[in-house]
């Protein structure tokens, strides 16, 4: 027995050798750093940290560990590092919907303003609605049209209540006057794959988790979030009369408040090189990610805004 | 298609694949088996090494950690009692009881070749049959998975002992549990009293060491053994004609596994309950089921492992991840380049096929690395148990704590090693209660997706349009019923 746990012990410690290139030194991080992913797997957030977390090791000679905490809409994960201590090996991966958003909708048992600072806000996506490619609605009008006629008769699949799908869809309801029937499931990969089976009509999404079906024609996208048009042919939210600050998705890492600044700084030092690592781009370039990285400081005043907008919509929205 | 079949299989020939592979699944082995530590958890770390390494080279490696993972954590549950995962609990209670007769070496054994079994079958069959599959899996929405979960829970009722009333209970109260916490839907807490931890639901792993390996522990040491080991005998190897007994068994589990592994959202642990159900009903000593039978470990064993065929296919053939192993696999291809989804098969075949070849190489592998380190295993029972129980205690403890170093779970498990204790003494089967602790929560998420997809008529919805649901709504009372009938039968004669 003590041979046996000294054997897993040797294995244990060279696998944590092969984690750490170089060994600990007295400076932060001197172990590994958890990233927090307060979602399901297989979503946009998984996806994006796999690659950061592949690459970041180089620029702070320490493994970052994802680990995925979904629950409660996010709450589960984000409660988690609130409850963390503020030492900088705690990080949250999250989106301005969980982050500022949800405050107004549930009693968190933290206060995200209060207890979280921006680190990085790393990319931000545009979000599309989708639908299948034998589906008869061919255009954003088509779609509108049939909810308008009988309301609730088209299914939506989204990724959760409060989510990134189910706001901006209920931004577009609340800025068309329509109603979709809105399905929860758990996580966009789902939500796509209930599109995709027949069990909604449309839902939402984005590049990242779009481009294989789009290129295989099993899908065609009727609207995209945004000024911009992403394809050719495909009107924006603005131009369908979604107008505003809608279906954007920023993901954001944030750390609790009171991480030290040494901490915040080593951090933002590292996405800054991480950003201009051309494997680290070509990688993000391969799953159709943008990389848009704005640091902490500009991010917090984002994010303020974005907490008066939210406030607004929800109370829009729960007080009809 | 044959074409890049045949360059596949060349591609997978590789001295590197192999070495890392075997790499994989040692480790993946070692960390399987310490409970608290996940083969999830092993597989996210190891992630970003197959990054820098060729795709042929880099996944099966973490599908070596995967494969090598799953049977790891039916060694602590066969040698201890300490199931670290829902799939491994069916494995545990003839496991154990088969540890305790002295005979652990060959129920490692069965657990290993009914495993490999079981999951090169599902792994060559997901190889032929991944379009189909990939159709098969279309079918299957909230409803019908509402409708296949309750199913499960009914025929865990209805078999899992000797006394169907009681289970029932025990399963209801499980269910209970599993409602405390935040709605998954709604996001109203319920039950929590306003108990801050409870908020995120009561956790499994504290539950399934408190209520499998705390009783067993106590046990040993109420009983005052303490210069006494285990089990005074490892036993011999399996032989050949015990694994032909267990042959018919082993497929009829591995068939079972196959299937569920197709229904995306059901998972290890429903197979593993299913195809130790099915073996025992199909017995005619289902007596002997959970007294130490070596034909529970094959059913369980070789169910949980042909999951994993089919729950490669919506990856895939879709790029869309069924659970978190397949969400880490997706991660490895798209660092690769490899974006899993329709066209993966036109350009990048040869790969695939490759990949999907060396899964079957792991697997024989695998045969080798299990056979090899499994009398080294099952020594551990025969030290003295004043010193195998503390060392016992701490892994328990330190298991859970490490799962997510939360000082609640240690409480948790301290109340369910009680609550263990006691159910033993009131002759309560705890197992029907983890199973619908562990179910519930799906169960009831499918139940508000199905309801939501109703929009307020979901009977008609359901008639118009989910036939195959109600059929098996409309069958699950009747199946319920013959298998009561037929448990009753073998407790009174």
């Amino acid at each position: 027995m003590f041979n046996f746990s000294l054997k897993k012990l040797a294995v244990s410690l060279g696998f944590a050798a092969l984690m750490t290139p170089t060994l600990a030194l007295a400076e932060y991080p001197e172990k590994p750093i958890t990233m927090v992913i307060p979602f399901g797997a297989g979503g946009s957030h998984d996806l994006n940290s796999r690659v950061i977390t592949s690459i970041i090791p180089t620029y702070l000679n320490q493994a970052m560990i994802v680990r995925l905490t979904p629950g409660a809409g996010g709450q589960k994960g984000t409660q988690e590092v609130a409850n963390a201590t503020a030492d900088g090996y705690t990080l949250l991966f999250t989106h301005n919907y969980v982050d500022m958003l949800q405050q107004y909708v549930e009693d968190l048992p933290y206060d995200p303003l209060e207890d979280f600072i921006p680190i990085a806000r790393v990319n931000y996506a545009p979000m599309g609605v989708v639908v299948r490619a034998d589906s008869p609605y061919k255009s954003f009008e088509d779609l509108v049209e049939a909810a308008t006629m009988d309301p609730g008769s088209v299914r939506m699949s989204h990724s959760g209540n409060w989510g990134a799908q189910f706001v901006p869809a209920a931004q577009i309801m609340r800025a068309r006057g329509i109603h979709f029937n809105l399905v929860p499931y758990k996580g966009g990969g789902p939500a796509m794959q209930a599109l995709l089976a027949g069990d909604a009509e449309v839902t939402m999404g984005f590049p990242s988790t779009l481009s294989g079906q789009i290129e295989s024609g099993a899908i065609r996208v009727l609207a995209t979030a945004g000024a911009e048009r992403m394809y050719d042919d495909v009107p924006t939210f603005a131009e369908v009369g979604v107008e505003g600050d809608i279906g954007f998705m920023h993901r954001v890492l944030v750390a609790p408040k009171g991480t030290p600044q040494e901490a915040v700084d080593k951090l933002t030092e590292a996405f800054a090189a991480l950003v201009e690592d051309t494997t680290f781009t070509r990688m993000m370039g391969r799953l159709n990610e943008t990389v848009d990285l704005m640091d902490g400081e500009s991010y917090q005043k984002l994010r303020e805004e974005q907490a008066h907008a939210y406030e607004d919509l929800v109370k829009a929205l729960t007080s009809q | 298609m044959l074409e890049q079949f045949i360059t596949g299989f060349g591609m997978a020939l590789r001295l590197d694949t192999f070495m890392l592979m075997g790499a994989g699944l040692f480790g993946g082995m070692l960390v399987g088996a310490l409970p608290g530590f996940t083969t999830l958890m092993a597989m996210a770390i190891l992630l970003p090494i197959s990054f820098f390494l060729e795709p042929i080279v880099g996944i099966p490696f973490l599908l070596g950690v995967y494969k090598g993972g799953i049977f790891g954590g039916s060694i602590p549950a066969i040698l201890v009692s300490m199931p670290g995962t829902g799939a491994a609990v069916a494995t545990s209670r003839d496991g154990y009881k088969l540890t305790q007769q002295g005979k652990s070496r060959k129920a490692l054994d069965m657990a290993l070749f009914s495993s490999v079994f079981g999951d090169m079958s599902s792994d060559i069959f997901t190889m032929l049959m991944i379009f189909p599959i990939a159709y098969l899996v279309m079918q299957f929405g909230p409803p019908e998975l509402f409708a296949v979960l309750l199913l499960s829970l009914v025929i865990i009722a209805a078999t899992s002992t000797q006394n169907p009333v009681k289970s029932l209970i025990m399963m209801l109260f499980g269910l209970w549990l599993s409602f405390i916490g935040t709605d998954p839907l709604g996001g109203v807490e319920r039950f929590t009293f306003g108990i801050f931890d409870l908020k995120s639901g009561i956790p499994l792993l504290p539950m399934l060491i408190g209520v499998f390996a705390i009783p067993e522990i106590a046990g040993v040491v109420m009983r005052n053994e303490g210069a006494r080991k285990l089990a005074t005998l490892v036993g011999e190897r399996l032989t050949f004609a015990e694994y032909r007994r267990c042959f018919k068994t082993i497929c009829r589990s591995t068939v079972i596994g196959t299937g569920i592994g197709t229904i995306p959202g059901l998972g290890q642990v429903v197979a593993a309950m299913m195809g130790y159900s099915a073996a025992k009903n199909a017995s005619d000593h289902p007596e002997t089921f959970g007294e130490g039978e070596l034909e529970g470990i094959a059913a369980a064993e070789a169910a949980n492992n042909a999951v994993n065929g089919p729950t490669m296919v919506p990856l895939l053939t879709l790029g869309i991840p069924g659970d978190n192993v397949t969400a880490i696999l997706l991660g490895a291809f798209v660092a690769q380049g490899l974006r899993p989804g329709p066209q993966l098969f036109e350009e990048q075949g040869a790969t695939v096929f490759a990949i999907l070849i060396a899964m079957v190489f792991a697997n024989i592998m695998f045969l080798a690395i299990g056979y090899l380190s499994i009398p080294f295993f099952s020594r551990i029972v025969q030290i003295k148990t004043s010193v195998l129980i503390p060392i016992v205690i701490m892994f328990a403890f330190a298991g859970t704590f490490v799962f997510r170093s939360d000082n609640f779970d240690l409480l948790m498990l301290v109340a369910f090693g009680i609550f263990g204790l006691v159910a033993k003494a009131g002759k309560f089967d705890v197992m029907p209660m983890v199973m619908g602790f562990i179910l519930g929560p799906p169960m009831e998420y499918a139940f508000g997706q199905t309801m939501a997809m109703g929009n307020g008529a979901t009977l008609s919805f359901l008639f118009e349009e989910r036939l195959g649901a109600i059929g098996v709504l409309i069958a699950t009372p009747l199946i319920g019923l013959t298998l009561w009938r037929r448990m009753r039968a073998v407790v009174s004669g």
